[in-house]
């Protein structure tokens, strides 16, 4: 069975729009945040369902 | 892939529900140096919209049961920002479970074409020539793997792309049935019409370098061991004025099934 299409166009961040700020601990427990710590360079944030399953 | 990531200057994160010792424990195995965000209690992935909140719904597609552990979970895909923070690129996939190969949606989102790492084939002749490639060696149970196609033609050469005048073959690329294996449709580029006095109909051609792509997405469960995906490409090339006789190239294309991560392959007697 198929599954129902979703426009992702419409589910979170647009593209054009800045990437919003976000502030999380990484794999050390440091806190990093996405804009301070690419630091002008381009960026590829991936979100993936988990690392344990 | 990493290595390509660093020459282009492109900063990598990646962020899931699990704990930072989850994360550390992942990270230390896998050698991963690059950023794993932990959004315990997925509320950054809430925040953004990302909630799959239809991960029961799919569940039913696919015959899992309903488990604790699929709540809050994103839906899979990636952005690309440019130096300035804005998303330039946007990859999101209907199902949790597909996924494209690291290289492929790097490839992708670059514009580059992520050659090297994945199975390929040519074939050449006088003037044409054609190269299937995968963008990965090896697959695991619901990875899109991509099938890229290069055909280069000499300057007296065209071939015919669609609409194809009556009694013309169109360019076609088809990807013999594989159990478990999902093929997506080609993406061709625009043909160009064929300004020729002498023919009453029109003729869409391409010309030059023509490159495809299709998705090719593991389906089937873990077990299906190493598989060989062929390719046929059909074509008729117009030279000068003259159309001749139309010609199908067959390539093969052998990739391995890998595990998914924390998982080993079914042993197969």
């Amino acid at each position: 069975m198929p599954l129902r299409p979703r426009d992702f166009s419409e589910i979170g961040p647009k593209e054009g729009e800045r990437f919003p700020d976000v502030r999380l601990a990484d794999q050390c427990g440091t806190i990093v945040d996405v804009h301070e710590a690419r630091a002008g360079r381009k960026a590829l944030v991936v979100f993936y369902r988990s690392a344990e399953w | 892939m990493l290595p390509r990531l660093r020459a282009e200057r492109v900063a990598l994160f990646a962020i899931s529900y699990d704990a930072v010792e989850v994360l550390r424990q992942f990270a230390a195995e896998r050698g991963i140096d690059f950023p794993l965000l932990s959004d315990t209690g997925s509320a950054v992935i809430r925040q953004l919209g990302l909630l799959n909140e239809r991960v029961h719904d799919d569940h039913g597609a696919y015959g899992v049961a309903p488990n604790p552990r699929h709540l809050g979970v994103p839906y899979p895909g990636a952005f690309l920002l440019d130096e300035r923070g804005v998303i330039t690129h946007k990859r999101f996939h209907t199902s949790y479970r597909e996924r494209e190969t690291g290289v492929g949606l790097v490839a992708h989102v670059l514009g580059v074409t992520a050659s090297g790492s994945g199975p390929a084939a040519e074939w050449k002749a006088d003037g044409i020539s054609i190269r299937a490639s995968l963008d990965s060696p090896t697959y695991c149970w619901f990875q899109r793997l991509r099938l890229d196609l290069t055909i280069a033609l000499a300057d007296r050469f065209h071939i015919h792309g669609r609409p194809a005048a009556e009694g013309c073959v169109p360019l076609s690329l088809l990807v013999a049935p594989l159990e478990g294996v999902e093929v997506g449709e080609v993406q061709w580029p625009e043909p160009r019409r064929l300004a020729d006095p002498e023919t009453p109909d029109e003729c869409w051609v391409h010309h030059g370098t023509v490159r495809a792509s299709l998705p090719l997405t593991f389906t089937a469960p873990a077990g299906g061991g190493d598989r060989i995906v062929q390719v046929a490409v059909t074509y008729q090339p117009h030279d000068h004025s003259t159309s001749l006789g139309p010609s199908t190239v067959r390539l093969e294309l052998a990739v391995k099934e890998v595990a998914l991560v924390g998982r080993t392959l079914p042993s197969r007697t």
